[in-house]
């Protein structure tokens, strides 16, 4: 497994912490969650690092109350700039940098490989103690390999089957390449591509039964794909809770991707359905500074903490 | 828990409880498990087709009905450990609690999950294996790990310790002979090292 497209690969220790938010919907809050989840950490003394790789429309700027800035990432990938820093511009938050615009390299279907590692490892060597990355809606190759290269990928959710539906597709997709990329036989390759078909051609329902099927061709095949389930762990944050109801569907999306994938999601919390985040949304003001004291604000710094746990953990 | 199918899962497994569970953590797991898989969760229906929803369902009624029953369970936990041959755990009192996992109170509702479960270290890990009663000889059959070594594992002797790469690997099977999560056991294990090590 190539080093940097692991989640929960904690090898390196004492390093930059990189979160990627991706998964489910557009609007379920995403760039909402990015933008005052960044700002948290940061009064907690951390540096931190905002790229808006939203395909729908990059506007995390919006959401820190700044216009849209000059240099986007567009001008790295264009080699207008040598260097990712020269992009990252600052904010008037302190210790908040925004790097924006990574439609050119996320929309393309081809965007080749060696071009994503570069971009990859230009965001891994930012300097800044957490990188916050927000990929938006979508599950093409190159946002599940940008959802798969940080510590953390964090999928976003609300309490609607549409938004979870789409959340175990997304899922499914990061999971099934991240399998992809840990095995060696091209027939094992091969039978994970047809998986998101149910009704693919060997009638595989699920990862057990992929494992079953792989045993027949590789068994050291098998066994790594055993290994990258065992390790694979993501984050779930569950947006606009409107009951308790609600925010134990969280526990049962956990328990449910226990069941089918055998993995551990980790339920990171929820945020509380809260007419203050859209009206903090229409004055571009952050909710976690103008309204620090709302109920969805407190949820934010709630799960802003846990991040900041983990960064100091180097976990 | 790995990759297996309902079929292959134990009933703590099926239920999402650690075996020395007691009968009020196997109520709530019963009732979560009963809530996530009914036949119209928004949780389950994109994930699981109806064939594997009724299944899993009659696995959770089977566990519970094992589980909640004393004798039932102490025959069970019997016949089972003796198949992967451990000594049935020893169930804490009720009063207990839950027996691992420190506990973090959602403020909107009160409602409670796993933030951290635990740190495990050498003491932690044996606590874990003393409490599922379980002798560390058996662990060195199951594993083939020398008993030598998962005494040092435990004694945090880390100056006797093999090279990283092959701890790494007898963390991880130390880890699955007990049930627990080898990839959080491995990482803390090696965190609290390089915590002591710094010292």
């Amino acid at each position: 497994m190539k080093k940097g497209f692991r989640v929960g690969s904690n090898q390196f220790r004492n390093r930059k912490m990189i979160w990627t938010i991706g998964g489910g919907k557009g609007g379920s809050g995403k760039s909402f969650i990015t933008a005052n989840m960044g700002i948290c950490l940061s009064k907690l003394g951390i540096r931190v690092a905002l790229i808006d790789a939203d395909l729908g429309g990059a506007n995390l700027h919006t959401f820190l109350g700044i216009s849209p800035p000059a240099f986007t990432l567009s001008d790295f990938i264009k080699k207008r700039v040598s260097h990712l820093r020269e992009v990252l511009i600052p904010t008037p938050i302190p210790n908040v940098q925004l790097l924006t615009g990574a439609q050119d390299l996320l929309n393309a279907a081809d965007a080749k490989s060696v071009q994503k590692r570069k971009l990859i490892r230009s965001i891994q060597n930012l300097d800044s103690d957490t990188i916050l990355v927000d990929l938006g809606a979508g599950n093409s190759l190159s946002v599940l390999d940008f959802f798969l290269m940080s510590d953390g990928g964090i999928l976003v959710v609300t309490p609607e089957p549409t938004s979870i539906e789409n959340t175990y597709r997304f899922l499914k997709s990061a999971f099934y390449r991240r399998l992809k990329q840990s095995v060696s036989s091209s027939e094992v390759k091969t039978l994970i591509d047809g998986l998101m078909d149910r009704k693919n051609e060997r009638g595989i329902q699920n990862p057990h039964e992929l494992i079953k099927a792989v045993k027949r061709i590789d068994e050291a095949d098998a066994q790594r794909i055993v290994e990258e389930a065992e390790t694979f762990h993501p984050n779930l944050i569950l947006n606009q809770a409107r009951s308790k109801k609600d925010i134990e569907i969280g526990f049962s999306i956990r328990s449910a991707c226990l069941k089918y994938f055998g993995i551990h999601l980790h339920y990171l919390g929820y945020i509380v359905y809260d007419q203050d985040v859209s009206h903090s949304i229409r004055r571009r003001k952050p909710l976690v500074l103008e309204n620090s004291r709302s109920r969805a604000a407190q949820c934010v710094m709630e799960i802003a903490s846990k991040l900041a746990n983990s960064y100091e953990k180097g976990v | 828990m790995s990759i297996k199918s309902i079929k292959d899962q134990t009933y703590y497994e099926i239920l999402e409880v650690s075996p020395t569970a007691t009968a009020k953590e196997i109520q709530r797991a019963y009732e979560h498990a009963k809530e996530t898989f009914h036949s119209e969760s928004m949780a389950v229906y994109s994930l699981f087709s109806d064939e594997e929803v009724k299944e899993i369902q009659e696995a959770v009624e089977e566990a519970f009905r094992v589980l909640n029953d004393e004798a039932l369970r102490k025959s069970y936990d019997q016949s089972h450990f003796q198949m992967v041959g451990y000594p049935p755990p020893e169930k804490p009192p009720e009063t207990h609690g839950m027996p691992h996992g420190k506990k973090t109170s959602l403020s909107f509702t009160g409602l409670s999950f796993n933030v951290e479960e635990g740190v495990y270290h050498g003491k932690t890990l044996m606590q874990v294996r003393e409490r599922m009663g379980i002798e560390l000889q058996n662990i060195s059959k199951e594993t083939k790990i020398s008993i030598k070594v998962l005494e040092w594992i435990e004694e945090e002797a880390f100056d006797k310790l093999p090279a990283l790469v092959y701890l790494k690997g007898f963390l991880r099977n130390y880890a699955q002979s007990l049930g627990l999560d080898p990839q959080k056991v491995i990482e803390e294990y090696l965190h609290s090292m390089e915590e002591a090590k710094r010292k």
